[in-house]
């Protein structure tokens, strides 16, 4: 991929790190997956670009729910797009 | 900025919210303030479910301290083989005592509606009273450093801040949770442009984490007796291991688990129950 087509998924990492660093230290939180939801998110828009890579990581986050029983699961794994 | 970008589709929120401040405000007739105490205890209300889930599961995994030390052990030098191999191990054991990230979430648009309804307020005063405890704090759409019972707000804030991540950040490694601890205070300097209405929500909402951490460290004793789910279990397992003492059997039995690390854990349950 061209670098002017990694721009967007890029941003979307620098928001991931924005969100770590203001609203994730205000609302402490763990997560039942490894790695966890924010981290996945960032694997996720590297690996997959933008748009897959919201819709993963959105996914992973619904996943995350007190129901769920967590465990490892990388972006890689995914089988939303083949 | 970030109002700009989300005020749009908050809107219904924000009237929402704005309604059921109104409500605590004109109807049960309460100060501004503490109506705003009471949406944060009724949000956090409705987690408690949620919270009793992880206790729950906080009070199951008890049971399998011995193996999670072990991996611990393991993995000491490597953070994220310890982690993987950790959530690996809980998802086998049907346990999983860290908190989900979804409900997290809900708690943002709360938290933003608040502000745009404050800075609402602080255009246009909704009438009423708006202080807190009397004159201590004399206007709580007000920025935080715009009284000194701001910073002492903001202070108390810090406090509440480090104890509930304290309890918040029980599952994470150290790194990690120092950092947690030491970026809330660094925060302080944008916090004091926040109105004071904010802080009075992050500081409720911080003791209820305080106070259900210290339930929840009562309802789950730091040697819990073996649950009696798993004697059920260990009678047939037993058996075989008496049988016959072919390993094969038992890896068809647990197919997730390599075959060596569950029969060393079976030996020392054995030796726990004698």
């Amino acid at each position: 991929m061209s670098i002017v087509l990694r721009v967007p998924a890029y941003l979307g990492v620098a928001l991931v790190y924005a969100y770590r660093y203001t609203l994730g230290v205000l609302f402490p939180g763990g997560c039942k997956y490894h790695p966890s939801c924010s981290q996945y998110a960032i694997d996720a828009l590297r690996e997959h670009g933008l748009v897959k890579g919201v819709i993963l990581a959105g996914w992973r986050l619904l996943r995350c729910n007190p129901w769920s029983l967590g465990g490892v699961d990388y972006p890689h794994q995914q089988r939303l797009f083949k | 900025m970030i109002p700009l970008i989300l005020g749009s589709p908050l809107t219904p929120l924000e009237n929402l919210l704005r309604n059921v401040l109104e409500w605590f405000h004109g109807t049960i007739g309460l100060p501004w303030a503490w109506a705003i105490v009471a949406v944060t205890v009724c949000v956090r209300l409705l987690m408690v479910p949620l919270a009793v889930k992880q206790i729950h599961s906080m009070q199951a995994m008890q049971a399998h301290m011995p193996e999670m030390k072990a991996i611990q052990q393991r993995y000491k030098h490597d953070k994220n083989k310890r982690n993987e191999e950790l959530m690996r191990f809980y998802k086998d054991n049907n346990v999983n005592p860290a908190a989900p990230c979804l409900p997290l979430l809900v708690q943002f648009p709360v938290f933003i509606a608040l502000y745009l309804v404050l800075r609402q307020f602080s255009k246009h005063p909704p009438g009423g009273d708006l202080s807190w405890f009397g004159s201590l704090v004399p206007d709580i759409t007000a920025h935080a450093n715009a009284h000194w019972s701001g910073y002492l707000l903001l202070a108390i804030y810090v406090g509440s801040q480090l104890a509930s991540t304290y309890f918040m950040s029980a599952t994470m490694d150290k790194t990690q949770r120092t950092m947690m601890m030491i970026l809330p205070v660094a925060f302080v300097p944008v916090l004091v442009n926040f109105p004071v209405g904010l802080v009075i929500y992050w500081v409720t909402t911080n003791l209820w984490t305080v106070g259900q951490g210290l339930v929840t460290r009562r309802l789950v004793p730091r040697k819990a007796p073996p649950p009696p789910k798993r004697s059920s279990r260990t009678p047939p397992k037993e058996a075989q291991a008496e049988s016959a003492d072919g390993a094969e059997p038992k890896a068809v039995e647990q197919p997730p688990a390599t075959p060596a690390q569950p029969r060393r854990v079976k030996r020392k349950k054995k030796q726990a129950r004698r």
